[in-house]
């Protein structure tokens, strides 16, 4: 049995530095490595690069901890749930003592520059960004930065008419290279191969185009369960450095056929992350108060994790209240 | 004037109806969403209807809560990556209609979700494009959907984060309509809570071309609700909603009042 890639969700400090360009798996609102995240949070890990595209929750999060001081990202929310606070206010109000450089993506750019990761090619021609001030060099946000710093690239974009067709104007991007990716997922095998359901979105590119690879799953499994198809198997072991089991490790992010987003959760940080004071309590009470992961789930509840456990038919659970307007705490 | 009714209700019920059967359709979380799910179950059940991060031709029992929730994937055709959606589809020229929201519009259909104020000093920040500049860029339509505000429908945006007829340049320093630049696709209409409008063959302005008389709305309304100088001439009374349309967005699409906060 290969058991070397297992580690305790602890160690996921040891894996993860300073400065390192992060990629943080899933979409927005689901299956974000939460659990690991908060290892970083607690390590007090600084001057984290952010690539991952988009970010939810875990990015803001990450950001109102003071652990980032770069992002390059489409997309910085909690979609329905409410707004980034942390995020917004690093760039409305600019504290010179905590340095905070934000560029501008799109989905479909952030897509392609993944891909180019993957794929070994330091760039890649897209049709997408034309039009919009996301190519206009007075808004580039790593402006000041670019051939300083060998973690980000010299220039934005080019452009390029396709030398091969029709001659057409492209703009070319360049490849993200994370140097570590976190990403949570329904089942690793012992080996590293993970499974997802519901989705995989980026998952699998990032994964090949980074570095080093933890996974944290709801749960380790036996390479080769006969009860599960190999065609959920996603990411092949190979690609995959350490792995972590912790189940609801994703809370509050929804997990395909595990568990729904905690609606409790998102009004509770929301509320807290409005206020730089609040959210400093708010990262006490959660975040270095909380002694462990269980200690944290714990603290959570029994009652409303219960809620949040997904129907097996469906994937999600139908049982939430999703308008924070019209929820109150579980008793 | 009839108050059985939100004009929250109508946008979305007037945005549904610009959908129609063998359409592929891709929806931004939100009221798009709602729009999308609406004409799916109602009068455009051969829609498809894709989400950037997971979906192609999905027809959820649940509204999602962004484009990537297991409610999106439940009973999906096809589960993608947006490798393929965006990369593969939208940029392959696939979308017939883009569905999106924002913060602010403008007379040429620029929409901005990145920030008020400055982009380097923001006095209001916002979530980002997300996949929304790349869907008015390359779907072959753009549907905008958002509440008509002042604040909100301006001469002229503070971020094109989205492409509209008169977009920026290239080299990034200056502006060009659409077509100078090679650039397909375009708004093709603004649902609002007030009315549609639409943009002029020539000037590519924005132009009032329907309005929610049943739910009072007058012209003059509609003036004083929008930043810059908009032509009305055009405008007729949009039919308020069927039963059948206000049925199936209370009881089977939006029941929990997610967006449409009952």
């Amino acid at each position: 049995m290969d058991n070397t890639k297992i580690i305790e969700l602890k160690q996921v400090r040891e894996h993860v530095h300073s400065g390192d360009r992060l990629w943080i798996g899933g979409w927005t609102l689901v299956r974000k490595p939460m659990a690991m995240l908060y290892e970083l949070i607690k390590a007090r890990l600084t001057d984290l690069h952010i690539v991952n595209n988009p970010g939810g929750p875990d990015t803001d999060l990450l950001i109102g901890s003071g652990c980032v001081s770069k992002s390059e990202t489409n997309y910085i929310g909690h979609e329905v749930f409410g707004h980034p606070y942390n995020f917004r206010r690093m760039l409305e109000e600019a504290d010179p003592a905590m340095p905070f450089l934000h560029d501008d993506w799109t989905v479909g750019t952030g897509t392609m520059r993944i891909l180019a990761g993957a794929l070994g090619i330091p760039f890649i021609p897209t049709k997408f960004l034309r039009g919009s001030d996301l190519l206009s060099p007075e808004h580039d946000g790593f402006k000041e930065i670019r051939g300083i710093d060998p973690k980000v690239p010299k220039i934005k974009f080019a452009t390029m008419k396709d030398p091969f067709w029709e001659g057409e104007e492209f703009v070319l991007v360049p490849a993200l290279r994370p140097d570590v990716c976190l990403l949570h997922v329904q089942e690793v095998a012992e080996d590293g191969t993970a499974r997802i359901s519901g989705g995989a979105f980026l998952d699998y590119y990032a994964a090949k185009a980074s570095r080093r690879v933890i996974i944290s799953a709801e749960k380790i499994v036996a390479q080769g369960s006969p009860h599960k198809a190999f065609d959920e198997n996603v990411i092949p072991g190979e690609l995959v450095d350490h792995i972590v089991e912790v189940p609801f490790g994703g809370h509050p992010t929804a997990v395909h056929g595990h568990y729904d987003n905690d609606p409790f959760w998102f009004q509770e940080y929301i509320a807290a992350s409005k206020s730089k004071d609040k959210m400093r309590e708010w990262l006490e009470q959660w975040m270095h108060a909380s002694e462990s992961f269980e200690h944290y789930l714990h603290k959570v509840g029994r009652r409303r994790l219960d809620r949040l456990v997904a129907d097996g038919a469906l994937g999600y659970s139908p049982n939430i209240v999703r308008r924070l307007d019209k929820i109150k705490e579980v008793i | 004037m009839n108050s059985d009714y939100s004009h929250l209700e109508m946008m979305v019920i007037a945005a549904s109806r610009l959908l129609s059967d063998h359409q592929k359709v891709l929806v931004g979380t939100g009221i798009p969403l709602v729009a999308g799910a609406l004409a799916k179950k109602t009068h455009a059940r051969k829609m498809k209807m894709l989400m950037e991060a997971v979906a192609y031709d999905c027809d959820p029992e649940s509204l999602p809560f962004c484009v990537a929730d297991p409610r999106a994937v439940y009973q999906t055709k096809w589960l993608p990556t947006p490798v393929e959606v965006m990369g593969q589809y939208l940029q392959g020229g696939d979308i017939d209609f883009g569905f999106l929201g924002g913060a602010q519009v403008d007379k040429f259909g620029n929409l901005n979700s990145t920030c008020i104020g400055t982009y380097q000093k923001p006095r209001k920040r916002f979530e980002g494009s997300g996949g929304a500049s790349d869907i008015a860029l390359m779907a072959k339509n753009t549907i905008i959907i958002m509440s008509h505000e002042k604040r909100r429908f301006v001469d002229a945006v503070d971020f094109i984060t989205s492409p509209g007829w008169y977009c920026r340049s290239l080299d990034g320093r200056s502006r060009m309509m659409r077509s100078e630049m090679g650039m397909a696709g375009g708004p093709y209409a603004v649902v609002s809570t007030l009315g549609v409008m639409k943009f002029d063959e020539v000037s590519k302005l924005m132009y009032v071309d329907s309005y929610f008389e049943d739910l009072g709305v007058e012209l003059a309304t509609i003036e004083q609700e929008t930043g810059f100088a908009i032509d009305v001439s055009r405008a007729r009374p949009l039919p308020p909603p069927t039963h059948l349309e206000l049925e199936t967005l209370r009881t089977k699409v939006d029941p929990e009042g997610i967006y449409m906060k009952y």
